[in-house]
């Protein structure tokens, strides 16, 4: 237990990811508010996030260095995703006035 | 929320001068000049842990891992959205004190002003132009949907501890908190070193992600301007 509690090692960070992307997934699947689900879907980028680092510290050199480059670029991604899916629900919801993703059903048939 | 703001701002002081003092000691040797320092042999992996047992690292990594999962935590359970983007910025300064505990400091400061900045400041833009109260926060999805998002979740869940179990760590606090004696010492996740890396092997997806961001910007005007009939109301007006 005490092992747990203060050698807090690469483990700990892997088990950190994978419990903020589970709650991430949590959001999207259990909450019908797009705002909400995007913002779930950024809590999943960070915690691949995460665990990119968390393995980039485990080898400490140059090379994995471009882990960093690749979160960076994550981070990039996450910033462009969230511009364009705001921009969708402002849209949807000028012409729907509801972001309920259950009552959003014009293209189902 | 008195007690998240509370526990987030115990954090914040707990954390902050234990991490200056994680930081490594400003005599050390630069990116640059790296061949020139001292070898890699004379380095002590204890130069700059928090203790020498590791008790600082363990203490700001749970305060910091408990501030994220907290605020992720509120991020799905609130009603109100502007606490649930509340509870995602306490979740994104929580990740970016994590990152600095991985000696990703650069990435700490871009996590603070890309995440708990500008994406931040989008969200409760959009949340202030909806403010709309949520009818039905919740899926009232059947049994059927019910009974398949349980078995995806538990089936996730198995998943990751399946791996987590299997793969061999090296639990040492000692291993994380000091930095390896590598080529890079303590440059080793600064601005220059991430910025070397990213020019070098990461130039062709830094090209591509600036322009993704250009269309990124150019789709989300596109898509979010007023309808044509409003538009023309407002030319008439003159802009």
């Amino acid at each position: 237990m005490n092992d747990i509690l203060f050698d807090v090692g690469y483990g700990h960070f892997l088990v950190l990811s994978a419990v903020l992307f589970l709650i991430g997934v949590a959001g999207v699947l259990i909450r019908r508010n797009a705002l909400i689900m995007l913002m779930s879907v950024e809590l999943m980028l960070n915690a691949g996030n995460i665990a990119l680092l968390a393995f980039s510290r485990m080898w400490a050199d140059e090379a994995a260095l471009s882990a960093h480059t690749f979160a960076l670029i994550v981070i990039g991604v996450a910033a462009a995703e969230a511009s364009v899916g705001l921009a969708i629900v402002v849209a949807v919801f000028r012409g729907r006035r509801t972001i309920d993703v259950d009552k959003l059903t014009t293209l189902r048939h | 929320m008195k007690i998240y703001a509370l526990l987030v701002a115990f954090a914040m002081a707990l954390g902050a001068p234990a991490i200056a003092t994680a930081q490594p000691a400003p005599q050390a040797q630069h990116f640059g000049d790296v061949r020139t320092g001292p070898p890699a042999a004379s380095y002590s992996p204890h130069d700059d842990i928090v203790d020498g047992h590791g008790m600082g690292m363990a203490l700001l990594f749970w305060a910091f891992a408990i501030a994220t999962v907290v605020g992720a935590i509120f991020v799905i359970s609130r009603r109100n959205l502007i606490a649930a983007a509340m509870g995602m910025v306490g979740s994104f300064m929580g990740v970016a004190a994590i990152y600095m505990l991985l000696y990703a400091r650069f990435l700490a400061v871009v996590q603070m002003l890309v995440y708990a900045g500008a994406i931040m400041v989008l969200f409760v833009f959009v949340i202030m132009i909806l403010n709309r109260p949520e009818d039905e926060p919740v899926a009232p999805t059947g049994h059927v949907g019910q009974v398949v998002g349980g078995l995806a979740i538990l089936y996730l869940i198995g998943r990751l501890v399946m791996v987590l179990w299997t793969v061999e760590l090296p639990n040492k606090a000692a291993a994380l908190a000091a930095p390896r004696a590598t080529a890079l010492g303590h440059a080793w996740g600064s601005v220059n070193a991430v910025g070397t890396d990213l020019f070098n092997g990461g130039l062709f997806p830094f090209e591509a992600i600036s322009i993704l961001l250009l269309v990124a910007v150019v789709g989300a005007i596109a898509i979010a301007r007023p309808l044509s009939e409003d538009s023309n109301d407002e030319g008439t007006k003159g802009v």
